[in-house]
């Protein structure tokens, strides 16, 4: 332990001026609230992190913090956020969503970056529903789920299972917390930055408006994970798992993708390599 | 918890926890224009601030760690002073206002007062007992404030416009 500092920067400083506009009682408040007290744990500075998102709900969670952001497009945050660490490999990459925007619009990203394993700490908002839209059933949503119009009678589709699919591609670190717990998701989120490759962080965040049977959750999850590096016990874990077990699944020691930077050219070197 | 210095820890956290969700709840209700709501949740974080303002004040010449976020020794997930976000509603009335951080100033004093009457350090437990007390009185201040707002009655929220409907 160190002693308290006036020089440290505060969970307040990595928050913008701009104010929520999500539902009163959205978990989202817990999960930006925890995003910033791990990046005042961290004591990073500023400057040196980046915060990318899709479209949706808490995809809005840059505009809310004092960090670079960028807001991009409907499901392509990861591939946005690679970009970014490939040509700035010194800067903390942070990407928020949901699970609409992360596993339906950008599934294949999704895969795809877990298997690449670029240093990321992606934090993923699940609350089973498309909430910006106004109520549809996500990749996620129980298949008997009557809450839409769309799906009167349910989608009668499996869900998806995020922690299944990112440990077979090659996700690194995989972890999932509560909002309704925010020590435990901070913890989780200092965890995720300081892991060398791609963390997924998987929030259960329930949307009061259009889910409020989510409230409950809070009687549901349970403490279950401790981290392995094996594989195997990753899977058995998942395959017992009842969607509401908490803390690190699986932290592996793969190293990160990072191509190496090629010998730098000049401008006429590379005009050569297009003269016909 | 062992330490004067730890025990200030964690009241700084508890005070400053408490105010930044009474701000987020201030801010969250504003947008829907609920502005009796608003301005009793505003109230809560000034008082907290003042209160945290105190704590602060306590910490001169003694060592007051760091404590990470998931290492405080509190009774439940969050601090106890901390209002939850989840039993806000964008209809909610000052009684609910009210009864939201009477509630989180009954934990507060709960807290103290288990470490005043069980702590094995002798300052500490003083302490304890001390911030107990100005807990005690700000239960009694909200009690007393709560009875000018009667309980709303049933269907208090019913929207026949609401801002978000299933499509």
């Amino acid at each position: 332990m160190d002693m308290l500092t006036a020089e440290k920067l505060t969970a307040q400083d990595y928050r913008s001026d701009l104010k929520p506009v999500w539902c009163p009682g959205c978990g989202d408040y817990a999960v930006i609230a925890a995003i910033a007290k791990a990046l005042a744990e961290l004591q990073l500075p500023r400057e040196d992190v980046a915060f990318v998102s899709g479209i949706g709900c808490s995809s809005r969670i840059p505009a809310y913090s004092a960090v670079y952001g960028f807001h991009g497009v409907h499901g392509r945050a990861l591939p946005i956020a690679t970009g970014l660490k490939m040509a700035r490999p010194d800067m903390t990459v942070l990407v928020a969503g949901g699970d609409g925007d992360g596993f339906s619009i950008g599934g294949n990203h999704f895969m795809h970056a877990c298997r690449r394993n670029a240093d990321l700490t992606y934090i993923v908002m699940d609350n089973s529903v498309y909430g910006m839209t106004k109520g549809q059933a996500s990749p996620t949503t129980e298949p008997d789920w009557e809450g839409s119009k769309l799906t009167p009678d349910g989608t009668h589709i499996t869900p998806f299972q995020p922690l299944e699919i990112a440990l077979s591609a090659g996700a690194s670190f995989i972890s999932r917390a509560f909002s309704g717990k925010p020590a435990e998701l901070t913890r989780q989120i200092c965890e995720g930055v300081n892991h060398k490759g791609f963390s997924l962080i998987h929030v259960l965040s329930p949307c009061v408006t259009f889910r409020p049977e989510q409230r409950a959750y809070k009687d549901k999850v349970h403490e279950e994970w401790r981290p392995t590096a094996d594989r195997t016990e990753a899977f058995q874990k998942l395959m017992a798992d009842d969607g509401f077990a908490t803390g690190i699944l699986y932290q592996g020691t793969k190293p990160p993708f990072r191509p190496e930077m090629g010998v730098p050219a000049t401008i006429a070197e590379i005009e050569a390599q297009f003269a016909v | 918890m062992k330490t004067v210095g730890e025990f200030l820890a964690h009241a700084i956290a508890l005070e400053e926890e408490s105010a930044v969700r009474f701000d987020e709840l201030a801010d969250a209700l504003e947008v829907h224009h609920n502005n009796d709501v608003t301005e009793l949740f505003r109230k809560m974080a000034h008082y907290s601030r003042l209160h945290l303002a105190e704590a602060k004040e306590m910490t001169l010449g003694v060592d007051v760690p760091h404590i990470k976020p998931w290492d405080f020794e509190w009774p439940d997930e969050e601090a106890p002073e901390t209002p939850e976000m989840e039993g806000t509603h964008y209809m909610m009335t000052p009684y609910h206002a009210l009864a939201l951080a009477l509630e989180s100033e009954r934990r507060g004093q709960s807290f103290y007062q288990g470490l005043a009457d069980n702590h094995e350090n002798d300052k500490l437990r003083e302490m304890a007992k001390e911030f107990a007390e100005e807990e005690g009185e700000h239960v009694k201040l909200l009690s007393e404030m709560i009875t000018r707002y009667p309980p709303p009655k049933e269907g208090w929220d019913e929207d026949m416009d609401p801002p978000n409907v299933a499509d």
